[in-house]
C-alpha cells in the first residue's frame, strides 16, 4: 500500500477526539463573547482611581502592546525599563499587589511582548554588528550591554514562576489535589498566577530561541499537554505552546512527537477558525499555521507516517508539489528541506552583545541552526530511495541493488545502517515530554546475512472497528 | 522501557541538585560542571543533559568559555552516536564556530584554533551519522590535530568501537571479516576475533571463501514480518452505548 492510501483508508481517524473537540469549540466561542463582557466591566471599575494608578495603568497597557515597527532604540530602552519597573513593582512591593489589569488576556499578552522585544533587540543587535554600518547606533549599544540582558529576562520569567508557586500548584492539580493549598501567599491572586504560568510558557520560547530545545521541553515538566490545560483557553498562548514543543522535538530528531504536537493544533484551529476571523491576532496565527505546514512536510518526510485526514488534504493543497519532492529524498530535495525550514523556524538569538569591532564573526544565529539541523538532513537524504527499493522484495543481493542504484556497495551498506538506525525513534508515552521509549518508526525492517538482504514489513490487519461503529451508527 | 534525556544513572546528587535549581545559570557553578566533565573522560561515562548545562553557561558568560573543555564535551558526543547528542550541544555553541562550513566559508573566514577543532569534530560526527566508519577512522588517523583532541577522553576509540558494533549488530546476522575489519579499524585479524569473541559475543566462521562473524539473533536483526492488529477499547463503544441509552430514556 501506497502512503496516500493508507492516509486514505482510515478517513476519520480523527473521530475518535471529536466530542472532546466540541466541547472545546463550545469552549472557544464562549471566551470571544465573554471577552466584550469583561471590556464592559473594565470601564466601570477603575473610575476614582488615584493619580498613581493611572499611571499604572497606562504602565500596564504598555507593557502589552507591541512596540511600532520602526522603533528607534531610544524607544527600546525606554521599553525595557518600563518593564523593568513594573515587574519591579509586582514581585518586589511589600506583599501582593493589588491590580486591576486592563483584559482578561492581559498576562499573556504582556510575557508574550516581553520576550517578542528581547528576540527583536537581541537580533537587531546582531543584525547592527554584522553589517558594522551604523556607527552611530553601535556606539550605543555598546555602552549599554545589560539592556534587554538575558540574565535580567530569565530573572524575570523565574521570578514570577517563584513567586506564584505555579510548579507546586501545578503538580497538585496532576495528584488531584487542591492546588490553593500550595498557592501561598502571591499565587492564589489570579494576577500571579496567570503570570507565573504564561512565564512556564515563555522560558519554553525563550529556550528554544537560544537553542537548548531539551531544557525548553523540560520546563514543561508540571504542565499537562492537552486540551484541559490552562493554556488552551488563550488562542494565541496555545498555539505558541504547541509550536515551540513540536520544534524542539524536532531538534531532538524525535519527528514522531512533532508530528503528534503539531497536528493537534492545526487540527483545532482548522475546527476554530470561524470565530477567529476578524481577531486581531488573525494574522499572526494565520503566518504560524503556514509554518507549522511546512514543518510538518519537514518531519513527515523525514519520518514517514499517517497523518491526520484535515492535515494530510491541507498539507496536500499547501504544499503538494513540494511534498513530493521532500518525500523523494535526494540531493534535489536539500534547497526545498533548506527554504522551508528558514521559512518555519523561530527567530534565534545570540543572547550576548555581539562583537562590534569584528563584524563577520557574528553570523546570523538562525545560519548556524539551519546548518546544524541540514546536515542531519544530507545524512539520511537517501533513506526515502532506499525504502522504495526494498518494499518491492523479500530478498535481494546488495551488489545487485547497488548496481540499481548506481553506487558502490560500501555506500549501499552505509545507507542501510543509517535507514535502520533512523527509523529506530523515541517517542512519548507519559510524564514529561523529555521522556519517551525507543519504538521502530517504520513499517519495513531488514536484516544483512552477508550481502543478501532479507526484507519484512509489518502489515497492519484489517480495521474493523471503525467499519463496525459507522455501520451501527447508520443502522441503529 | 521509558528513558528520559534528562537523567544519567551516573550522576552524583550534586550535580543532580544544581541542574533542578536555578544555581545551573549562576556562573561560579562553571567550575563544578567542568570537573564533572573531566570526571566523564575519565571514568567514561555520559551525562549529556548536564554538560547542555556547562555549554549553556558558556553561552551566557563567553568570557568564561574554555576551549579544550568544550571540545572535549563535543568529543565525548562523538561516543554516543547515532544520537541528537552531538547536535544539541552544537546548537549551543557560539554561531562563529560555524561547524558546517560551506566552502565559500571556509576561505574567508579567519579562523581560531577553537573553530578549526569545532569544524574537524563535527565532520568526524558527520561520518559516524552517516555510517560511513571506514571514512571516519582513516580521517581520525590523517591528522594529529585529531589525535590531540580526543587525547583526554579515555578509551575513545574503544567506546567508538563498541558503539559501531552495536549499529552492526542491529542490522547483520553474518558479516564478511574483511568488512568489519575496516569498519573496526582493527587490522590484525587476531585483534578482531578478540574483540567480536570477548566484547560482542559473536562467533566467528572460517570456511574457504573467508572468515564470516556471525552476530546471535536479536530483537533488532532478526527482521520478522509479522501482522499489526487493531487494538480495541472499550472507549471506542462509549458513543454506541451512550446511544443505546438515551434513546432507551
Amino acid at each position: 500500500m501506497s502512503y496516500d492510501e493508507r492516509v486514505n483508508a482510515h478517513p476519520n481517524l480523527g473521530d475518535e477526539s471529536d466530542v472532546e473537540e466540541e466541547a472545546l469549540v463550545n469552549d472557544y466561542r464562549e471566551q470571544v463573547n465573554f471577552e466584550d463582557g469583561m471590556s464592559e466591566l473594565d470601564r466601570t471599575t477603575s473610575l476614582g482611581g488615584a493619580s498613581q494608578t493611572q499611571d499604572l495603568q497606562a504602565q500596564l497597557a504598555a507593557a502589552a502592546t507591541p512596540l511600532e515597527y520602526q522603533a528607534t532604540l531610544e524607544t527600546k530602552f525606554a521599553s525595557y525599563d518600563n518593564y523593568c519597573s513594573l515587574f519591579h513593582y509586582i514581585l518586589n512591593s511589600d506583599g501582593p499587589v493589588d491590580l486591576e489589569v486592563p483584559s482578561y488576556y492581559w498576562a499573556w499578552d504582556v510575557i508574550d511582548e516581553f520576550i517578542y522585544q528581547f528576540e527583536s533587540f537581541c537580533r537587531y543587535r546582531n543584525r547592527v554588528a554584522r553589517s558594522g554600518s551604523n556607527e552611530e547606533e553601535a556606539q550605543l549599544l555598546r555602552e549599554n550591554p545589560n539592556t534587554w540582558g538575558c540574565y535580567s529576562v530569565l530573572n524575570v520569567l523565574y521570578s514570577l514562576i517563584q513567586k506564584s508557586q505555579i510548579n507546586e500548584q501545578l503538580a497538585a492539580m496532576k495528584r488531584g489535589e487542591d492546588p490553593l493549598a500550595f498557592a501561598g501567599e502571591y499565587g492564589s491572586r489570579p494576577l500571579y498566577k496567570m503570570l507565573g504560568y504564561f512565564s512556564i510558557i515563555g522560558l519554553l520560547r525563550v529556550h528554544c530561541l537560544l537553542g537548548d530545545f531539551s531544557l525548553a521541553l523540560k520546563t514543561l515538566d508540571d504542565i499537562e499537554m492537552n486540551k484541559k490545560a490552562m493554556f488552551a483557553r488563550v488562542m494565541a498562548a496555545h498555539f505558541t505552546t504547541y509550536y515551540y514543543v513540536g520544534f524542539s522535538y524536532m531538534m531532538m530528531r524525535r519527528y514522531g512527537d512533532a508530528i503528534r504536537m503539531f497536528s493537534h493544533i492545526l487540527v483545532y484551529v482548522s475546527r476554530t477558525k470561524n470565530f477567529q476571523k476578524g481577531g486581531n491576532s488573525y494574522d499572526a496565527i494565520a503566518k504560524k499555521n503556514d509554518q507549522m505546514y511546512a514543518l510538518i512536510a519537514i518531519c513527515v518526510a523525514l519520518h514517514p507516517t499517517r497523518l491526520d485526514d484535515t492535515i494530510h488534504s491541507a498539507l496536500r493543497e499547501k504544499y503538494g508539489e513540494q511534498l513530493n519532492r521532500l518525500q523523494r529524498g535526494g540531493p534535489d530535495a536539500l534547497p526545498l528541506f533548506e527554504e522551508l525550514f528558514r521559512s518555519a523556524c523561530p527567530k534565534f538569538i545570540n543572547p550576548t552583545p555581539p562583537d562590534f569591532d569584528n563584524p563577520p564573526i557574528n553570523v546570523d544565529p538562525v545560519d548556524h541552526h539551519t546548518a546544524i539541523f541540514m546536515d542531519e538532513v544530507k545524512n539520511t537524504l537517501y533513506n526515502p530511495t532506499i525504502r522504495s527499493y526494498l518494499k518491492l522484495y523479500t530478498t535481494m543481493d546488495l551488489k545487485k541493488l547497488a548496481g540499481f542504484l548506481e553506487v558502490e556497495p560500501e555506500k549501499l551498506r552505509s545507507w542501510l545502517l543509517i535507514n535502520k538506525q533512523r527509523s529506530r525513534q523515541i517517542r512519548w508515552v507519559e510524564n514529561g515530554l523529555l521522556g519517551g521509549e525507543t519504538v521502530s518508526a517504520n513499517d519495513l525492517d531488514y536484516a544483512l546475512e552477508k550481502d543478501l538482504i532479507h526484507v519484512s514489513e509489518t502489515k497492519a490487519g484489517r480495521r474493523l472497528v471503525d467499519w463496525y461503529l459507522r455501520n451501527l451508527a447508520r443502522v441503529y | 522501557m521509558v528513558v528520559a534525556f534528562d537523567s544519567c544513572e551516573t550522576r552524583p546528587a550534586g550535580i543532580d541538585a544544581i541542574l533542578s535549581g536555578l544555581d545551573r545559570y549562576n556562573p561560579e557553578t562553571t567550575t563544578v560542571f567542568q570537573d564533572y566533565i573531566v570526571q566523564q573522560c575519565e571514568d567514561r561515562t555520559f551525562d549529556c543533559y548536564a554538560n547542555l548545562a556547562l555549554l549553556k553557561l558558556y553561552q551566557f558568560n563567553p568570557h568564561l568559555l574554555q576551549p579544550e573543555i568544550a571540545t572535549n564535551i563535543l568529543v565525548k558526543a562523538l561516543t554516543v552516536f547515532p544520537s541528537p547528542a552531538f547536535s544539541l550541544c552544537l546548537s549551543l555553541l557560539p554561531a562563529y564556530t560555524q561547524p558546517f562550513p560551506s566552502e565559500s566559508e571556509s576561505q574567508s573566514a579567519q579562523t581560531s584554533d577553537f573553530v578549526e577543532s569545532v569544524q574537524k569534530l563535527a565532520h568526524l560526527s558527520s561520518l559516524l551519522e552517516s555510517a560511513q566508519y571506514a571514512q571516519f577512522w582513516s580521517t581520525l588517523n590523517s591528522d594529529d590535530l585529531y589525535a590531540d583532541l580526543v587525547a583526554d577522553v579515555a578509551g575513545f576509540e574503544e567506546l567508538v568501537r563498541i558503539r559501531i558494533a552495536v549499529e552492526v549488530g542491529k542490522a547483520f546476522r553474518e558479516i564478511n571479516a574483511d568488512i568489519l575489519e575496516q569498519w573496526l579499524d582493527l587490522r590484525n585479524r587476531e585483534a578482531l576475533e578478540k574483540f567480536v569473541i570477548e566484547v560482542c559475543s559473536w562467533e566467528v566462521e572460517n570456511s574457504a571463501n573467508g572468515t564470516v562473524i556471525r552476530v546471535p539473533t536479536n530483537k533488532e536483526n532478526e527482521a520478522r514480518s509479522e501482522v499489526k492488529s487493531e487494538r480495541v477499547d472499550f472507549d471506542m463503544f462509549g458513543r454506541v452505548i451512550r446511544r443505546g441509552f438515551e434513546q432507551a430514556a
